[in-house]
C-alpha cells in the first residue's frame, strides 16, 4: 500500500531515508534532481519508471534491490532520488 | 581471399560476457587497439569444430548504447563502423537468464540498430535451479533473431552457439525481425519497460519475481563487506592475503625466470668473444630486461587473484567501503581498481583508467597512480628493510608494510591538494551494480592474467629495452683505464695461483670489484653522479648512491643491481643469501665510513616509496593525458616531494 498524505497525494521522500528492508516505488520524475549522467545511467540499470525498490543498507552506500539486480549509490545520489515509500500490509 | 567474418560482443556488465568470449576464443586472443585510436579492446578467433571461423570483437560491458561514457562511446563506435577497417558483420548479445526483464531492454536497444545477432541467454542453469524456464523458440519470436540458452561456465549450448554464429556472420543474414516493433524511446522509459515486460512473460514460464521481504544473508554480507570500519578491515586482510601469497608463490618462477636469463647470458659468452658487442647484449639487452621481466611472476600472479577476487563479486563491495576516504581525498569509486592494480604495475593501471567518465576525475587517478608500491619497488624495499632491521624479520615486515601505506597517503594528499588547486572540484558519486556473490572461475581469471602479462612483456620489449640500452652505454662508456691497485692484485694473484687457489680467486675478484669501481666512477653516469652528489648529500647519499639513484630514474629496480655491482657483490638483485646482504652491509664509502648507516637507509626507503622513477610511466602518462605537461609536473612534484620527506627523515634520524 503506498503511503498518502491527508489530501491523497502520494508522499515522496529522499531514497536515502528509508529504513532497511522497506519498499518504495520509483515514480514519475523520481530521478529528476540528479544530473543528466546519473539519471540515464540509473534508469539503464533498471530503476526506470514504475519499478519497486527495496532497501537491503541504508546509509552511505545505500544499497538498494530493484528486481535481481542490486545498486550501491553513494548517499549523495540516494538523498536526490525521490520515492515514494510502500507500507508494509 | 575474403575477410574473416567479425562479430561483435554486446551485453549489460555481470552478464558473463568475459567467461562466453574465453570459453569461445580461448587462448587465440589479443589485446589490440583500434587503427587510429588509442582504445584498448580484445579480438579473438573462435574456430567451430565443423569447419568455418569467425573473429570476437570484446567490447566493454554496457547498460546502454546510448550513455555519454566512454565504454558506451566505444560500442557505438564499433557498431557504427567508425572504429577499424569496417563495420562488424553480426553481434553476439549477452543476456543474463536471471536478470531478464533489465537485459530485455538492453536487447531491444541493440536489436533496432538493425545488424543479424544471435543472442546468448547466460547463465540458464542458475536460472533453472531457481525454477525460471526459459522457452528459447519464444524468444525468438519476441526478440526476432536467433536465441540460444547457453552457460558459460559449464558449457552448455556453446556448440549451437557457435553454429549459429558462423550462420548469422554469412553475407545475406537477415536483420531482426521481431513480434512487436521495438520500443523507439530509450531504456528506461515506460513504453521500454512496457514492451520488456511482455517480452518477458512470453519467453519465461514464471512471471517476473518479487523482491523477497526478509533480510537475506546476501545482505548481511553486503553490510559487512561496505560497513566503514569492518568493510576496510575486510578489505586489509584480504590484500594483505593477496600480498602475501604473491611474495610466497612469486619467488619460485621469479628464480626460474633468473636463472632463464643466466643460461642466456652463458649462452652469448660463449658464442660471442668477449668485447663491446658481448657487453651490450650480456649487461644491455639480457640484463636490462632481466631486471624487469624478472617482475613478470608477480604481475601475472597478482592480476590473477585480483580477477579472482573481481569475480567472486567481492571487490565491488571494497570498492564502497573505500570510497568514503577515496571521495574524502577527491578520488572517484571507480579510480579504486585502477589503484589497485597499480600495485603490480602502475602501466596497466593507467590505461585502464580510460574507463573513468568524468576528465577531472580521470586526470587525478592518472597522477596518483605512480604513489602506489609497484612491484618494481619490492626489490628495493627488501634490501633497505633488511638492512635497517637486520636480524628482526617482524620489524622489517613492518616497515615493509609501512611503505605501501605511506605510498597510499601520499597518493590521497596528493590527489585532495588536486582537487583544491589544479583540478578544482569533487569527485564524482558512485555508482555501482554489486554482483551476485559467486564461485570465481580460474578459466577467466587466467586468460585476464595471461592477457596482462602480454601487454607488459610488450613494453619491456620495446621502452624498457631502449632504457637498458642507453643506460649500459651511459655506464659503460668513456672506458677507464684499469686501477692501479688492481694490476697490482692481478700480479700477486699470479704469483699465489700455483700455492693457494683460493686466495687467487679473491684477489681477482677484488680486482675486478676495483675495476669496476672505477668504471663506474668516470663513466658518464658517473660523472654526473659526482657533479650531483652535493645536491644528494643532504639526504645521506655519497657518490655511489647518488648513481645508483641517479641509473634508478629511469627504473626503479636498476638501483638494487647497481648497489650490488658498486659493492662487488654481484648482480642478483634479488639475493637473499646472507653473504651477499653481508657485503653490502660492510661496503663503504671513499672515505670508509658505511655505505648504508640507519639514517641513510631509512631516507632512501623513503625517497624510493615517493618518487617518480619509471620513464615508461611517464610516457604512458604523456600519452594518455595527450601532452607532456602533466608527465612533467608529476615527476618535479614526486621528485620534490620524495627528496623534501627523504632530507626530514635523514636529519631526524642523523
Amino acid at each position: 500500500m503506498i503511503r498518502v498524505m491527508s489530501d491523497g497525494i502520494p508522499v515522496r521522500i529522499p531514497l536515502s531515508r528509508l529504513a532497511r528492508g522497506q519498499k518504495a516505488m520509483i515514480e514519475c520524475s523520481a530521478l529528476a534532481g540528479l544530473p543528466n549522467d546519473h539519471r540515464c545511467l540509473l534508469e539503464a540499470m533498471g530503476m526506470g519508471e514504475s519499478c519497486q525498490v527495496r532497501v537491503c543498507r541504508p546509509g552511505s552506500p545505500c544499497i538498494v534491490q530493484i528486481d535481481q539486480t542490486r545498486l550501491g549509490l553513494s548517499k549523495s545520489v540516494a538523498d536526490m532520488i525521490m520515492v515514494t515509500p510502500i507500507k508494509a500490509d | 581471399m575474403t575477410a574473416i567474418p567479425r562479430i561483435a560482443l554486446l551485453g549489460n556488465p555481470n552478464t558473463g560476457k568475459s567467461t562466453l568470449y574465453n570459453r569461445l576464443c580461448g587462448l587465440r586472443t589479443k589485446t589490440a587497439n583500434f587503427p587510429g585510436s588509442t582504445v584498448e579492446h580484445h579480438v579473438g578467433r573462435c574456430q567451430v569444430p565443423g569447419g568455418g571461423e569467425f573473429d570476437i570483437v570484446d567490447l566493454p560491458g554496457v547498460y546502454s548504447l546510448m550513455l555519454e561514457i566512454p565504454e558506451s562511446r566505444l560500442c557505438r563506435d564499433c557498431l557504427e563502423g567508425r572504429l577499424g577497417d569496417r563495420r562488424p558483420d553480426a553481434a553476439l548479445l549477452v543476456l543474463d537468464a536471471n536478470n531478464l526483464p533489465r537485459n530485455l531492454q538492453f536487447a531491444a536497444s541493440a536489436l533496432k540498430r538493425g545488424l543479424p545477432t544471435v543472442v546468448a541467454i547466460n547463465m540458464v542453469d542458475v536460472a533453472r535451479r531457481r525454477g525460471l524456464v526459459i522457452d528459447e523458440d519464444d524468444a525468438e519470436r519476441e526478440l526476432g533473431v536467433k536465441v540460444v540458452a547457453v552457460s558459460a561456465r559449464t558449457g552448455e549450448g556453446l556448440d549451437a552457439l557457435r553454429e549459429a554464429l558462423l550462420k548469422v556472420a554469412k553475407p545475406g543474414a537477415t536483420a531482426p525481425s521481431p513480434r512487436q516493433p521495438y520500443p523507439t524511446s530509450e531504456i528506461g522509459s515506460p513504453a521500454s519497460t512496457r514492451w520488456s515486460a511482455d517480452a518477458f512473460s512470453a519467453i519465461a514460464a514464471h512471471p517476473r519475481g518479487k523482491v523477497p521481504d526478509s533480510l537475506s544473508l546476501h545482505d548481511r554480507l553486503d553490510t559487512a563487506f561496505t560497513h566503514p570500519v569492518a568493510g576496510i578491515l575486510c578489505f586489509a586482510v584480504a590484500m594483505s592475503l593477496i600480498f602475501a601469497t604473491i611474495y610466497w608463490l612469486a619467488q619460485f618462477p621469479m628464480d626460474a625466470v633468473d636463472s632463464v636469463f643466466g643460461v642466456l647470458s652463458h649462452a652469448i659468452e660463449g658464442v660471442i668473444p668477449a668485447g663491446t658487442l658481448q657487453d651490450l647484449l650480456i649487461n644491455g639487452v639480457v640484463g636490462g630486461v632481466a631486471a624487469t621481466v624478472v617482475f613478470l611472476p608477480q604481475i601475472v600472479l597478482l592480476f590473477l587473484l585480483l580477477a579472482l577476487l573481481e569475480d567472486s563479486g567481492y571487490l565491488a563491495r571494497a570498492a564502497f567501503a573505500v570510497d568514503r576516504v577515496m571521495r574524502r581525498a577527491g578520488l572517484p569509486g571507480q579510480a579504486f581498481m585502477p589503484l589497485l592494480s597499480a600495485h603490480a604495475c602502475a602501466l596497466p593501471a593507467i590505461m585502464s583508467t580510460r574507463l573513468i567518465p568524468n576528465p577531472r576525475d580521470r586526470l587525478a587517478t592518472i597522477l596518483v597512480s605512480p604513489f602506489m608500491s609497484c612491484s618494481a619497488r619490492v626489490p628495493v624495499y627488501v634490501l633497505l628493510t633488511g638492512l635497517l632491521f637486520a636480524g628482526r624479520p617482524l620489524a622489517a615486515g613492518i616497515a615493509f608494510t609501512a611503505c605501501y601505506v605511506l605510498g597510499a597517503i601520499a597518493a590521497l594528499g596528493t590527489s585532495k591538494l588536486l582537487r583544491a588547486s589544479l583540478l578544482r572540484g569533487a569527485s564524482s558519486p558512485m555508482v555501482l551494480e554489486l554482483p551476485e556473490y559467486r564461485v570465481p572461475s580460474l578459466r577467466t581469471a587466467v586468460a585476464v592474467a595471461i592477457d596482462r602479462a602480454f601487454v607488459f612483456l610488450r613494453n619491456a620489449g620495446s621502452v624498457i629495452l631502449a632504457i637498458a640500452i642507453v643506460m649500459w652505454w651511459l655506464s659503460a662508456y668513456p672506458k677507464a683505464p684499469p686501477d692501479v691497485r688492481s694490476a697490482a692484485l692481478l700480479t700477486q694473484a699470479a704469483e699465489i695461483r700455483a700455492s693457494d687457489q683460493d686466495a687467487a680467486e679473491t684477489l681477482v675478484a677484488e680486482a675486478n670489484r676495483l675495476d669496476q669501481r672505477r668504471q663506474q666512477s668516470e663513466s658518464f653516469a658517473g660523472q654526473v653522479g659526482t657533479a650531483l652528489e652535493p645536491v644528494f648529500a643532504p639526504i645521506g647519499l655519497d657518490r655511489q648512491l647518488t648513481v645508483a639513484v641517479l641509473t634508478s630514474f629511469l627504473a626503479r629496480e636498476v638501483f638494487t643491481t647497481t648497489v650490488f655491482v658498486l659493492v662487488g657483490a654481484g648482480s642478483d638483485a634479488n639475493s637473499e643469501d646472507s653473504g651477499t646482504l653481508q657485503s653490502v652491509r660492510n661496503a663503504t664509502r671513499d672515505d670508509s665510513t658505511p655505505l648504508f648507516t640507519v639514517p641513510t637507509a631509512a631516507s632512501l626507503l623513503v625517497f624510493f616509496v615517493l618518487a617518480m622513477q619509471c620513464l615508461p610511466t611517464l610516457v604512458v602518462v604523456a600519452r594518455e593525458t595527450g601532452s607532456w605537461r602533466w608527465p612533467l609536473l608529476q615527476f618535479a612534484y614526486m621528485s620534490l616531494l620524495a627528496y623534501g620527506c627523504a632530507f626530514l627523515t635523514y636529519r631526524v634520524l642523523a
